[in-house]
């Protein structure tokens, strides 16, 4: 076990160095920022002499090595069009996405454990096919037609929820609760949309399958409630793929979360990710991406775990 | 049993698909007329524009007078009700891009400016009839060939409560062009020998030669006056990220892409705005602006799409607010490029753009068609007699014929929202010029790498433009790109072109400029160094119980002369 | 995601067997639903084929005139335009036929690049192990640890989107998505392989690890392969469309489906037909897909269970 977290670890490191190495070298393949940021008539020896304060005119390598010994040191410098530390900038925009992320997850689990549950119980019934057809879509419709299609009709012509941009408050003060979410609200199920389905499929089929065991029967024949049979013995015996999903699927999230920053113009780290991308604001990219990619390996190796946590025949090979 | 439910599966999920689409279609019905009716050019939002903003400035009320009463009451319900949008003393304004950069001389994108003239003032200003009126100074006369002497409003006061007085024109001035201080505004005031502060309300500028435009560069980007005080307390990064100004704002609080606010100033010279707060929105999507306007949650909105202005003008909302870009989208050419080095090929490329279509279908009219390289409302150059550009086919046909083009491929590389529908217009042009024979294409580039080809001058072929001038004058807008060592440098004509336009640079005598001007866009005619296209209609949308009238040449005004609440 | 497929090595021969043998069975009792899901399909790729012969109107003609016209069964609607026109007045229909062949021309495209890089390094990771394994897996940590996305973004930042008429740039970005989890797949059933009794017969007889890998290993690993690539393929579909909604993808005036659904989102409220039909086109030809795909793996593969 302990040979298996260490490995695991070593692997976690060397990928995140990889990650930030191809994206260093990709971005500055990329062009270059310093016309962007100048007056379309200044001077050459004008745009010579930003490219050189902003080290630009180095050999690729000495720039790599810069760049590395600070990121060692945990500075990934300052923002070219921001003026501000590019960590900085990137870090203020993950508890956007993060609450987004939280949200459209919160959401997916709400809807889609009882849904499953209820497909699963009255099997074939209305509600089973309204669910696992509604299912169905929400796994094969992209996350910006989802999005697209939300803001037509529940923004525009039903008028029921802002369709841009985060709520203005905290969520420390109940009053800004009312704002807060229902900014939050259509980006959420956009996002939460293909988690939703995913994890409803799964809660009907797993809870299909636990249904068909001796134990559930015997508590059946004894008489308990059709609800507390389903609650108490199904829920619990079906949680493990359940919960395993929900953990693959929060790293998911955040990679959808790029695109449904975009439609709803959400002022999260992947929104920040592309921007910074169009802007070649170098700094910019590499923090936000070395900030997104540990997430995703922490929370891969959390879901190593799980598994091995909550079904222990499954061992690390 | 899998057959069974796996097909009712399938029913529900079409009967969610149905239902979703129904409800799309439903309200089509309701709003018809529109489409059908879209093609006829929408009436000039000019006219509308021109009685409510005259109102505001004539009426007398005097802002102090009305503010208090609202504003406690406000107070009260603001309390009771966090979740009605807005303070009614609150003006939200929806913009396309946040801001970047508060310290003015660190930034020219309008993203910016349109804050930063906002929280500072310039010595001078522009009135929505571009005439130069004062700002910081009140009067201003030449006192020699080199010499400017501005005199500025006494008893002004800084938002930390400082003074303002000569030595800080002196210092932000002299800072554009201090190489150490590294602004972005280092060749705007490339004129300007010394500077001298005698008094604290007089400021002397020595020019290194005649300059007759100096009041007028002072008016927009660069000349934002910042308090040297303040500045040297808290240093350059301090400062931009909590500037403090002596304009009709101040700056409160920033949260990057999701609001800025900003307080009145209750102080201003020229008296309090009408309003207590105003709050700038960063909505990138067109249709989420508009939308926000009809639902209330913004006052103001920036860049509306030409599709969007009949609605707003219908709607009782709102309404739609146009100003005149005091300049031309053109197509500049890289006539270097083989083969645009052929006059008779550009000019074919112009006879074979129908601007009458793009105006009334892609802008809806909102806009003209230019009749030359010198847009409308210049001070000099303009000729009202010239007749708009032409659309003709098979001159078009013809002129290709005799140009002797053989199918090469013209390439437009095309930006994508960067100017209000340069994307669609570049669709709509290719197809053009398809139909003359041309083998046209398109590429979308992205801002940085337009950014990138423009100082490496590497176009293909034709790329948007959108000269203007700050100044009102064929020089800035003309010349200074096209003329020898600009930025769009790739023709030359220095026996003819080159000379009439040096010559009307530095000359004082406004009728020799003038028809120099005019002359050079006969040579124009002839050589297309940009194909023109639209002299367009920047569009607004303003809530009902809003007096504003924008500015052309986007400068961006909040003061009570221009904008009023009638709520 | 490579994670969300689980498989259980040792059972993936024995099942393979059992499917195979069950093949014949399925395919007499396939059930109405995939029937429907296969119509869609054959009928989506009809149309890209014989997108020019079907569409009424040239997919690049505009007429300024018309623009933004609503279906021709909707009461403002021109007749001859069955789904409207756009903000060009160009015909959506055949727009859409037109889209239909760079939607699925890229994502059979994509999938066939995403198959054989995935495949290969995968048997190559199984059979060398060792450095070339850590190497290999090494690369698809990376890829895994991030948003693909972004990483497209970037990359098209650097080559600059397709101008010719083959948009390869794009075949291979979307191509590149997804290697990982047909490697992972491979990798592991190649693991097993190599142990059984035939691959270290045919080893011991002086096979060459070429002849070993492609006569004897491939054949085994083709089932496996064909489910995740029916799976994949609706992934890279919306994989491509996503691309051209943010304006990276195919270049206008060329028709996509994506494309067209993303300059249709500024008529929103003016004019849904925009961006409507393109995204169902999109929403049923994934579906379709990966309904067809979930049969297809209970059919060939039961051992490739995802959630």
């Amino acid at each position: 076990m302990r040979q298996f977290l260490v490995r695991r670890a070593f692997r976690a490191v060397a990928a995140l160095w990889g990650i930030s190495t191809i994206v260093f070298v990709v971005m500055r393949l990329s062009g270059d920022p310093v016309p962007l940021m100048l007056p379309p008539d200044a001077p050459a020896s004008e745009i010579f002499r930003v490219r050189a304060e902003l080290g630009l005119d180095q050999p690729l390598y000495i720039q790599y090595l810069v760049y590395f010994g600070n990121l060692a040191r945990g500075d990934l410098g300052r923002s070219i069009h921001m003026r501000q530390p590019a960590m900085q900038i990137a870090a203020e925009r993950l508890p956007a996405t993060l609450e987004l992320a939280l949200g459209a997850f919160f959401l997916a689990v709400v809807v889609a454990i009882p849904a499953g549950l209820v497909s699963a119980a009255r099997r074939n019934s209305i509600w089973d096919n309204l669910a696992m057809g509604l299912a169905l879509i929400g796994q094969s419709a992209p996350t910006f037609y989802i999005g697209i299609m939300l803001i037509l009709v529940m923004g525009l012509q039903l008028r029921l929820f802002p369709i841009s941009g985060r709520g203005q408050g905290t969520w420390l003060e109940l009053g800004d609760w009312p704002t807060m979410l229902s900014h939050m609200t259509l980006p959420a199920i956009t996002l939460g949309a293909f988690t939703m389905a995913s994890i409803a499929r799964l809660t009907r089929s797993a809870v299909l399958e636990v249904m068909r065991q001796d134990f559930i029967r015997t508590a059946r024949a004894k008489g308990l409630s059709e609800l507390f049979v389903l609650v108490r013995h199904n829920l619990k015996n079906a949680a493990i793929p359940i919960v395993t999903i929900m953990g693959l699927q929060l790293g998911t999230l955040l990679g959808g979360a790029v695109v449904t920053e975009t439609v709803f113009s959400w002022p999260g780290i992947g929104r920040l990710a592309i921007q910074s991308i169009f802007n070649r604001d170098y700094p910019v990219v590499q923090s936000a991406v070395v900030l997104v990619a540990s997430f995703f390996v922490l929370v891969n190796f959390l879901v190593d775990l799980a598994y091995g946590w909550l079904d222990p025949r499954i061992r690390y090979a | 049993m899998l057959k069974r439910q796996s097909a009712a599966h399938w029913a529900a999920g079409g009967a969610a698909i149905v239902a979703l689409m129904l409800a799309a279609c439903q309200p089509a019905p309701a709003t018809p007329a529109k489409p059908t009716e879209a093609p006829k050019p929408a009436a000039p939002a000019a006219s509308p524009a021109a009685s409510p903003g005259a109102s505001p400035a004539a009426s007398p009320s005097p802002a102090a007078a009305a503010g208090p009463q609202p504003a406690a009451k406000v107070l009260q319900s603001g309390v009771a009700t966090t979740k009605a949008p807005a303070n009614k003393r609150d003006l939200v304004v929806a913009t396309a891009a946040d801001v970047t950069d508060f310290d003015p001389h660190m930034s020219t994108a309008i993203n910016n400016i349109t804050i930063s003239f906002q929280i500072f003032d310039n010595l001078t200003t522009r009135d929505p009839d571009l005439n130069l009126i004062p700002q910081l100074a009140t009067e201003w006369k030449s006192t020699g060939d080199l010499t400017w002497e501005f005199k500025l409003r006494p008893n002004v006061k800084w938002h930390n409560g400082d003074p303002l007085t000569a030595r800080d024109v002196k210092f932000s001035i002299e800072r554009t062009y201090d190489p150490e201080a590294k602004t972005q505004v280092a060749t705007v005031f490339t004129t300007i020998d010394k500077i001298d502060a005698p008094n604290d309300t007089t400021v002397v500028f020595t020019t290194k030669k005649p300059d007759p435009l100096l009041p007028a560069r002072l008016g927009f980007y660069g000349g934002q006056i910042i308090p040297e005080k303040y500045f040297k307390e808290v240093g350059a990064d301090q400062f931009n990220r909590k500037p403090v100004g002596s304009g009709v704002v101040k700056f409160v609080e920033w949260v990057k892409d999701d609001h800025l606010t900003l307080e009145a100033n209750k102080d201003y010279w020229g008296g309090a705005p009408d309003f207590d707060r105003a709050i700038f929105k960063p909505i990138p999507e067109p249709a989420a602006r508009v939308a926000a306007l009809m639902a209330g949650e913004a006052d103001i909105i920036l860049k509306v799409p030409s599709d969007q202005v009949d609605r707003l003008n219908q709607s009782d909302k709102a309404r739609a607010e146009g100003a005149f870009y005091a300049g031309l989208y053109v197509l500049a050419v890289n006539s270097k490029a083989p083969p645009l080095d052929n006059a008779k090929i550009k000019q074919a490329l112009s006879f074979a753009t129908d601007r009458d279509a793009i105006v009334k279908s892609l802008w809806r009219g909102q806009g003209i068609v230019p009749n030359g390289f010198v847009s409308k409302g210049d001070t000099v150059g303009y000729d009202p007699n010239r007749p708009p550009l032409a659309y003709n086919l098979d001159r078009a046909k013809q002129l290709l014929q005799e140009g002797g083009y053989k199918n090469e491929p013209i390439i437009i590389e095309s930006t994508q929202g960067q100017l209000q529908n340069d994307r669609q217009m570049a669709e709509a042009i290719i197809e053009m010029w398809k139909k003359a024979g041309i083998n046209a294409q398109m590429e979308i580039i992205e801002a940085s790498v337009r950014a990138q080809k423009v100082t490496q001058k590497t176009f293909k072929g034709l790329w948007w433009s959108d000269p203007t001038s700050t100044l009102q004058d064929p020089d800035g807008m003309m010349y200074r790109l096209l003329g020898p060592g600009g930025s769009q440098d790739y023709w030359r004509d220095p026996e003819g072109w080159d000379k009439l336009g040096d010559q009307a640079r530095f000359s004082l005598d406004q009728k020799l400029r003038d028809e120099n001007y005019k002359k050079m866009q006969d040579i124009m005619m002839v050589n297309f160094p940009w194909v023109p296209i639209v002299q367009p209609i920047e569009s607004y949308g303003v809530a009902k119980y809003l007096n504003w009238r924008p500015n052309p040449n986007q400068l961006f005004q909040l003061r009570k002369e221009v904008l009023t609440f009638s709520r | 995601m490579a994670e969300e497929v689980t498989v259980s090595t040792a059972a993936v021969g024995i099942a393979q067997r059992r499917a195979q043998r069950k093949l014949g069975y399925h395919l007499r009792r396939v059930p109405p639903v995939v029937w429907l899901c296969g119509l869609i399909m054959v009928s989506m790729v009809l149309a890209a084929a014989f997108a020019p012969l079907l569409a009424p109107r040239d997919p690049f003609e505009q007429s300024l005139l018309l623009r933004l016209t609503p279906p021709s069964w909707l009461e403002e609607g021109e007749p001859g335009y069955l789904l409207g026109t756009d903000e060009f007045g160009r015909d959506i229909l055949s727009r859409m036929l037109h889209g239909a062949r760079v939607s699925l021309g890229i994502g059979l495209l994509g999938v066939s690049i995403g198959t054989a890089l995935g495949s290969l390094l995968g048997m190559l990771a199984g059979y060398f192990a060792g450095p070339v394994d850590e190497l290999i897996m090494w690369f698809a940590d990376m890829q895994l640890a991030f948003p693909f996305i972004l990483l497209a973004i970037a990359i098209i930042a650097v080559l600059g989107p397709d101008s010719g008429d083959l948009p390869i740039k794009l075949v291979i970005i979307v191509g590149i998505s997804g290697w990982m989890t047909y490697a992972r797949v491979c990798r592991a059933v190649v693991l097993t392989l190599k142990e059984r009794e035939f691959v270290q017969a045919v080893n011991a007889l002086g096979g060459s690890d070429g002849r070993i890998l492609f006569r004897h290993i491939l054949p085994n690993i083709l089932s496996p392969i064909i489910v995740l690539a029916t799976l994949d393929l609706a992934r890279l579909i919306i994989l491509e469309s996503t691309l051209s909604f943010l304006g990276l993808g195919v270049q206008p005036p060329r028709p996509s489906w994506g494309g067209m659904l993303g300059q249709g989102r500024e008529y929103l409220d003016t004019a849904w037909w925009l961006s409507t039909f393109p995204g169902l086109a999109i929403m049923l030809t994934t579906l379709a897909i990966s309904r067809g795909g979930d049969w297809l793996r209970d059919v060939l593969d039961p051992t490739l269970r995802s959630g």
